[in-house]
């Protein structure tokens, strides 16, 4: 596929064609922060965003889906995608959808998320600022992003533009695109490159070294009733993840009490209930993760180690969001990974 | 991909009618379904589904019966929240909604030709009565079988025509307990692990466990005992389960998923996860 320019001035019109011709998600800005959501005008879109509020794969795997409609006649499916080009992800977002593109195809392929998914476009964008939290440059160095479409680099002048797939390449009739220089190629390329060592945080030790012993310090109880002495299990730092996927599936009547739908919502394994049964009468339950450094440690368990071999590294793409979501500050992936290191 | 298979939506349950409803105990009512498409579930002694009713949710539950017995499928229903207690409120000739069958069941291919021993504690008589059912019906199939059931008073029994049937059967060996008797009770009384004393087991025996979570750790103390190798135990476990397909999180174990793993398990793959016995 083609690398091509386009220049500063020439991306508003560009945008608004593509707008007109299928919804356009990208980055805005909403009071202090940064959301993903659907563009009004190609004025809001901002790429110098340093990180959003909640990742982009909303766009594809919403807070709230519906997967039923039911009515006294039965239910009917609610897998009804819509295209939309997905705009302005950062690579360690693009690395994270593509865990996600994984798991909900393997084993039982779910089409409520990859009907979405095949119905998205998807043009990364290079990072411009660089959020406090951010530790990407340093974690699971071992997966590239893949997936996407296109890739968009600030480069002088404008921008490189980077075809990865034919539905990328469709989208630059869009625009004035011209060839990228040899030159233009190279800055693209660098400025990529450079990026990656400018991250605040860092981790000291390789995934492997992680995985290893994070998974062999299961057991120490101590260590963990530290790390989550002051958690709240507000579950925020699961909301926030830009790989966490699991969710809870409820059923919803609407007005009219015969009909209604069966949806699920984002889910969080630190919250109290996430493995707790009830067992029967008079209000006996069993809650098979009780204790909160136990949920505590299931994430840290699943960020480093449980998905590594199918996703050949740890499910956790240094976006820094759950440091920042999280109100006692002990959510951070690099203190609590550090701190297991040193123990 | 062909888009029918690209529509295809893995949450879509089939409509069951309810042909008898039996109210088991005071809390659970027994459930025997068929698919009113007509189809048959093709499913495996262990499987599980996620039975549902619209407008309260889906609860997963383990097939109470054997594929062997054609009339359909059984499920034991107890009232513990609002899923189930909407669930058993209906009568017969009403619809449920099934998805499955789920998970992985018991390893048969093992257990053929060799003794077989089913320790059930309470309700995890309804799942292991899948392969009960399906032993009896294969009998030649296998060696000794032995069925070892605790509940807590005789009024949990469940099944109680079965029950009768298996106390009077040459089939099976059937040792019972409860922990607390009633005036008419005749027979043992105390924990399921006391019927270890009432027979001999070769190491060979094939094992299958179900119960509560706190009553494995002492069956897996009487089974070392024996001499009876971990790969040769075969564990029914229950957790928060959501989706069923591997996805939702809620049934995970370490890194096992008890719905797409399990929820049997043979005990040599997970003796060694630290979440699977607390
Ligand atoms: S955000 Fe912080 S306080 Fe909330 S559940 Fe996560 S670790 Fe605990
Ligand atoms: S664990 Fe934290 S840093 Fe890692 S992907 Fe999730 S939110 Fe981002
Ligand atoms: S029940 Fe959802 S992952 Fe097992």
């Amino acid at each position: 596929m083609s690398e091509y320019f386009l220049r500063q001035e020439d991306l508003p019109r560009f945008l608004q064609s593509l707008m007109a011709a299928v919804p356009v998600v990208g980055p805005v800005a909403k009071k202090n922060h940064f959301v993903f959501q659907k563009l009004s005008s190609p004025e809001e879109l901002r790429l110098d965003y340093d990180v959003s509020l909640l990742p982009p794969k909303k766009a594809i795997f919403p807070q709230t889906q519906r997967l039923l409609d039911f009515s006294p006649n039965g239910p009917k499916s609610c897998i009804a995608p819509r295209e939309q080009v997905l705009f302005g992800v950062h690579f360690y977002d693009i690395k994270a959808i593509d865990m996600l593109d994984h798991l909900f195809s393997e084993n039982v392929a779910d089409q409520n998320y990859l009907a979405n998914r095949h119905a998205t476009t998807i043009v990364g964008s290079s990072i411009q600022k660089i959020s406090d939290r951010a530790f990407w440059g340093s974690v699971g160095k071992n997966t590239q992003p893949k997936g996407h479409d296109a890739f968009l680099t600030k480069i002088s002048g404008g921008f490189h533009f980077k075809a990865l797939t034919e539905k990328g390449e469709k989208l630059t009739s869009h625009g004035q695109f011209s060839k990228a220089s040899d030159a233009q190629s190279k800055e693209a390329k660098q400025v990529n490159e450079e990026i990656l060592g400018k991250c605040p945080q860092r981790l000291q030790h390789s995934a492997e070294q992680i995985a290893q012993k994070v998974r062999a310090s299961f057991k120490n109880e101590k260590l963990w009733d530290e790390l989550a002495e002051k958690c709240f299990s507000c579950g925020s730092c699961n909301i926030a993840c830009s790989t966490c996927y699991c969710f809870d599936v409820q059923d919803k009547w609407n007005l009219d009490q015969k009909s209604g739908h069966r949806t699920r919502t984002w889910d969080a394994c630190l919250t109290e209930d996430f493995a707790k049964v009830s067992l029967g009468a008079g209000g006996a339950t069993e809650n098979f993760r009780e204790k909160r450094s136990h949920r505590f440690r299931h994430r840290v368990m699943r960020k480093t180690a449980y998905l590594n071999d199918k996703l050949g590294g740890p499910a956790c793409v240094g976006c820094g969001r759950c440091s920042e979501g999280c109100v006692p500050d002990i959510a951070d992936p690099v203190k609590i990974i550090n701190k297991i290191m040193e123990s | 991909m062909a888009s029918k298979e690209m529509n295809e939506n893995v949450f879509m349950p089939k409509e069951a009618e309810i042909l008898r409803i039996e109210q088991a105990t005071p809390t659970e009512r027994r459930f025997s379904l068929k698919l009113r498409d007509g189809a048959t579930l093709d499913y495996q002694p262990g499987q599980m589904l996620e039975l549902s009713l619209f407008g309260y949710g889906e609860i997963p539950i383990g097939f109470a019966s054997s594929p062997t017995r054609k009339h359909g499928f059984d499920v034991v229903v107890r009232t513990v929240g609002r899923v189930s207690s909407a669930i058993n409120r209906l009568e017969k000739g009403q619809s449920v909604w099934v998805r499955g069958p789920l998970g992985n069941g018991f390893d048969l291919k093992q257990m053929r030709g060799q003794d077989v021993l089913i320790v059930a504690g309470g309700i995890g008589l309804c799942p292991t009565r899948s392969l009960i059912q399906y032993i009896l019906d294969r009998r030649e199939e296998f060696k000794r079988f032995i069925l070892f059931f605790g509940a807590k008073t005789p009024k949990d029994h469940i099944f109680p025509e079965d029950i009768d049937a298996w106390r009077k059967s040459k089939d099976v060996e059937y040792h019972e307990t409860v922990d607390k008797a009633d005036p008419d009770w005749k027979g043992n009384v105390g924990v399921i692990t006391k019927l270890f004393g009432k027979t001999q087991l070769s190491p060979q025996t094939r094992v299958v466990v179900c119960g509560p979570p706190i009553m494995y750790k002492f069956v897996m103390l009487e089974l070392e005992k024996l001499h009876i190798p971990p790969n040769q135990i075969f564990l029914d476990l229950e957790r928060r389960m959501k989706c069923g397909i591997g996805k939702c999180g809620h049934c995970q174990m370490n890194e096992k998923y008890v719905c797409m793993d399990g929820p049997v398990f043979a005990y040599d793959q997970i003796r060694n996860l630290e979440e699977a016995f607390g």
